[in-house]
């Protein structure tokens, strides 16, 4: 641990001379993080891509009298560490003064083990990676014969370290891991092609299951051969896992209370209301143990924690950083979030999920007799809009007839209003997963009723 | 940024360690970007960042490997590393006699340098965004105005013994404003962007782009629901063009066309549109947000023809495709920054303009959908199945414009609505954007002419009509 002491050290003292240089009462915080990866691409046995990368940087957050600065650079010695200093600093004169922009006082971070960190990632040889994508095309091209191309087959890992001081005395510093497969197969019948997607991620690459992920998604890709349309109706939804956690990620977004201060989420003063159906619990943890997006402490340095955000459909905390607890005259939640030493922090979700409850596809399916089941939803940064909370979406899936999945559908679309669609949310099954793509988003398969699907014919 | 001579260093390490090519990739940004929201300038940003990727290629294999010291020690190491995946077993020597610098004949002249401009005229033009903005109405709630410049210095040096260096400096202007009544939210959004300077506010005015904006989200509150079902749709010119940009041109990008996994690989030849329809990639049009001088594999940009009277005539190749497949580059490989591979990728694509004018594709439609701003989509290449949504749209009811909807999406398919495109404008105007695509986010402009596709399913909340 010698190495980190001294890193964080060595931030915490360019705090003060920095702090110095910005003047009286200024506050200085220096974030670095320092990341390395390795990605392979499979494409017909062979290695289509292989990258490794290796990156460093560091952000440098300075508030005189309420005003804010923020610059980046990726020279990480005391030379670029001044330079981009004096660029934050300036920064900073041309920004109003805001009371509420203020770093969090130095508390305690949990000393749990979170389990967000292996050594295997760095450990297994660039071979035996290369293997695992190879494998995975391979294990997904022999499923079925009507499997006829792999558009890619990934893994990908990486580990990364992440510093943070601050003037006020806050230092400290943790460690993480991951690593990711997933698999794009093509099913051609006829003359027609479907694509499927699967996934799975851990934080060491032995515990992958390749085999699942070849099955899921080849599974998927081949359930939709011979889709159609369907003509317009208005019924029961049941979304897959996958889906309803795209949802949950929809959500964390009308949720993140810097968007609600600013009148930009459909959830904007409705603390406190009923906003969903009674089955709904929505969670918010940071310290989930290895969660996706498990951390000690958030990324301007408070400690993570464990939030409800809607409990039993009752909406009772949006998600929080220093600065917008401040606005909001509550606590941090935890949740100062930014996607890389670039930006200053903002707000974002760490592992966020709907509580499971009972139940799983088929059963849910069973007890829906009749309606649409969702594996692909198409165009979820377009249509759906966190502000207004409307929702039109493309989607694939199947009809469901008589407890049973039925005939395969493409070109429809669910449409409605976020708050009817978690007000009819009518089943939570048992089978909760997290995908851990833009966050860590998990929910388990959810029937939504009353939801207009449109379509042809 | 590196010199020459250490570049040839790297490529040769490569090359005597078993690449069939190399190139090296040297970058170096400068980025300022400031966010006025709720009235008051609330971020301020400034950063530089350097980096260089180095690339291998063997077989089938691209390695790659980045570093953000530039120093040869560093460089070298990142080669070594992108090399170990090379086991050709190949020793060849490069000729440094070949050595030579590439020219293009596209500039796109700056007028007015971003690093020569004061804080105070930024935070001045941001401030008069968000006044006229807020001056639309008192329905106006919300107004966020991000102001961002950029200055990419490019340097690519290739184990062909050719170096190529561009400069490109981005501005650009995103003003999104939230209108409420009653209760109810509406957005709208305008981003005007341009590859060149602080020019950009000739030629359209901060408080132009405030109350284009302001107005978007002003008429959406008037909006009642849109109906579900299939319909004639009036695609207006300008914003338009990211349909044919996410339908059609991501399936004729050259990785999906070698992968099969694109509707249009094999086609080259066939009819595969209405034959009122044409369209282009093209690099070089002057300032254009997608514009370039040189791609970021040192290729010089160009205009390439893609569908000429309804037949399929081009790809979009980066120079991994185009060496395999012997076909010359089209100067389209790009990539985010130097952390990431070149691939395959679109500039400023459009359909070109028709003959029409676009009040008569109105007036010809006695019921239908009138698009006049779309926002987001998504296609699925492999099947050309597309959604848009319609962040501004209208119906049209005997020739003429009625009320306007809201929440309407598009829904179809790629090839067959553009088989369906009965009608083009002579309109043609742009949109810019940012595409993203294998996790990597690249500046392109869309564009297109008003026209007509005869049936496309409207998803809509409310009931069928």
């Amino acid at each position: 641990m010698r190495r980190e002491e001294n890193v964080l050290d060595r931030m915490a003292e360019w705090c003060e001379e920095i702090a110095g240089r910005a003047g009286s009462r200024a506050d200085v915080e220096i974030y670095m993080q320092e990341s390395r990866g390795l990605q392979v691409r499979a494409f017909k046995g062979q290695v289509e891509e292989l990258r490794y990368s290796h990156g460093m940087g560091i952000g440098i957050r300075v508030i005189r009298e309420g005003r804010l600065g923020y610059a980046y650079t990726t020279e990480c010695d005391w030379q670029g560490v001044r330079r981009a200093s004096e660029e934050a600093i300036h920064n900073s004169r041309y920004s109003e003064p805001d009371e509420h922009n203020v770093m969090p006082e130095p508390e305690e971070v949990s000393q749990d083990e979170l389990n967000i960190y292996h050594p295997q990632v760095k450990e297994w040889e660039a071979s035996r990676k290369v293997e695992m994508a190879l494998e995975l095309e391979k294990l997904t091209l022999s499923f079925d014969s009507r499997i006829t191309k792999v558009e890619v087959a990934a893994y990908a890992d990486g580990d990364s370290e992440v510093f943070i001081a601050n003037s006020k005395g806050f230092k400290s510093w943790y460690q993480t891991s991951h690593c990711h497969c997933y698999v794009f197969p093509i099913a051609e019948d006829k003359g027609e092609a479907q694509t499927g997607f699967a996934f799975d991620a851990n934080v060491k690459p032995e515990s992958l299951d390749l085999e699942r992920v070849a099955r899921e998604a080849s599974e998927m890709a081949l359930s939709l051969l011979g889709a159609k349309s369907h003509p317009s109706f208005r019924t029961v939804v049941v979304l897959d896992r996958m889906v309803a956690a795209e949802f949950v990620g929809f959500l964390a977004s009308a949720l993140n209370a810097e968007a609600v201060l600013k009148g930009r989420s459909f959830l904007a003063g409705k603390e406190g209301e009923r906003v969903a159906g009674e089955l709904v619990n929505l969670v918010d943890d940071g310290l989930m143990r290895g969660g996706f997006g498990t951390r000690p402490f958030d990324d301007e340095g408070f400690p993570s924690l464990r939030k409800e955000l809607i409990k039993e459909g009752f909406l009772v905390s949006f998600l929080h950083n220093s600065y917008t607890a401040s606005r909001a005259g509550t606590k941090s939640t935890g949740n100062a979030s930014r996607s890389s030493f670039r930006e200053p922090p903002r707000v974002g979700a760490s592992n966020i999920y709907l509580l499971p409850m009972k139940g799983n596809r088929e059963d849910i399916i069973r007890q829906v007799q009749e309606g649409v089941f969702i594996n692909q939803l198409i165009g979820v940064h377009a249509g759906a809009n966190p502000v207004t909370g409307e929702i039109s979406l493309g989607a694939t899936g199947h009809r469901i007839r008589r407890g049973e999945l039925a005939e395969p559908l493409r070109e429809i679309t669910l449409a409605g209003n976020a708050l009817n669609f978690l007000k009819q949310v009518v089943i939570l099954g048992e089978d909760l997963l997290f995908l851990p793509f833009e966050g860590s988003l998990g929910a388990p398969t959810m029937a939504i009723e009353g939801v207009m699907v449109s379509g042809r014919g | 940024m590196v010199e020459e001579d250490i570049l040839f260093e790297v490529l040769t390490e490569a090359m005597r360690r078993g690449a069939d090519f190399a190139d090296v990739f040297v970058e170096e940004r400068i980025v300022y970007n400031l966010r006025l929201e709720e009235g008051r300038v609330q971020e301020n940003t400034s950063g530089t960042e350097r980096g260089a990727g180095i690339r291998v290629l063997v077989g089938e294999t691209a390695a790659y490997a980045y570093t953000n010291s530039l120093e040869k020690p560093s460089l070298l190491e990142a080669t070594r590393a992108a090399a170990a995946a090379a086991k050709s077993g190949k020793n060849e020597v490069i000729s440094l006699e070949n050595r030579r610098r590439l020219s293009s004949p596209w500039y796109h002249p700056v007028e007015e340098e971003p690093l020569a401009l004061s804080r105070e005229y930024k935070l001045e033009l941001v401030s008069r965004a968000d006044m006229a903005a807020r001056g639309a109405g008192s329905k106006v709630v919300q107004v966020v105005v991000v102001l961002g410049e950029g200055r990419q210095k490019v340097l690519v040096a290739n184990s062909l013994g050719e170096v190529a260096e561009d400069e490109r400096t981005r501005v650009r202007m995103v003003v999104q404003v939230v209108a409420r009544e009653n209760g109810e939210a509406q957005t709208g959004t305008e981003s005007p962007g341009i590859l060149g300077g602080y020019e950009l506010f000739k030629r359209i005015s901060p408080e132009r782009i405030g109350r284009k904006a302001a107005e978007q989200a002003l008429t959406m509150l008037e909006a009642k629901p849109a109906p579900a079902g299939p319909m004639p749709v009036v695609i207006a010119n300008a914003t338009g063009g990211v349909l044919f940009h996410e339908a059609c041109g991501h399936g004729l990008e050259a990785d999906a066309i070698h992968k099969k996994a694109s509707v249009y690989a094999g086609r080259l030849g066939q009819k595969v549109a209405s034959e009122l329809v044409s369209a282009y990639d093209d690099a070089t049009l002057p300032n254009r947000w997608g514009s370039f001088r040189f791609d970021d594999e040192g290729v010089p940009a160009s205009r390439t023809p893609l569908i000429e009277q309804g037949i399929l005539v081009g790809y979009i190749n980066d120079r991994k495709r185009s060496m395999r497949d012997g076909v010359p580059a089209t100067g389209n490989g790009r990539r985010q920054s130097y952390r990431h591979l070149p691939i395959p990728r679109m500039s400023n694509t459009f359909i070109a303009a028709g003959k029409t004018k676009a009040e008569e594709i109105i007036a010809d439609t006695t019921f239908g959908l009138y698009a006049r701003k779309l926002g987001g989509g998504e296609v699925n290449p492999v099947t050309g199945d597309f959604i848009f949504s319609v962040t501004e749209g209208y119906m049209i009811r005997d020739g003429r414009l009625a009320e306007p909807v809201r929440g309407a999406t598009l829904i179809g398919n790629g090839p067959k609505a553009l088989m369906e495109i009965d009608a083009v404008a002579d309109d043609l105007d742009f949109d810019t954007g940012m595409c993203g695509k294998d996790g990597q986010l690249v500046p392109v402009t869309t564009g297109q002419p008003t026209l007509r596709v005869r049936e496309l399913v409207v998803g809509g909340t409310a009931e069928v009509i």
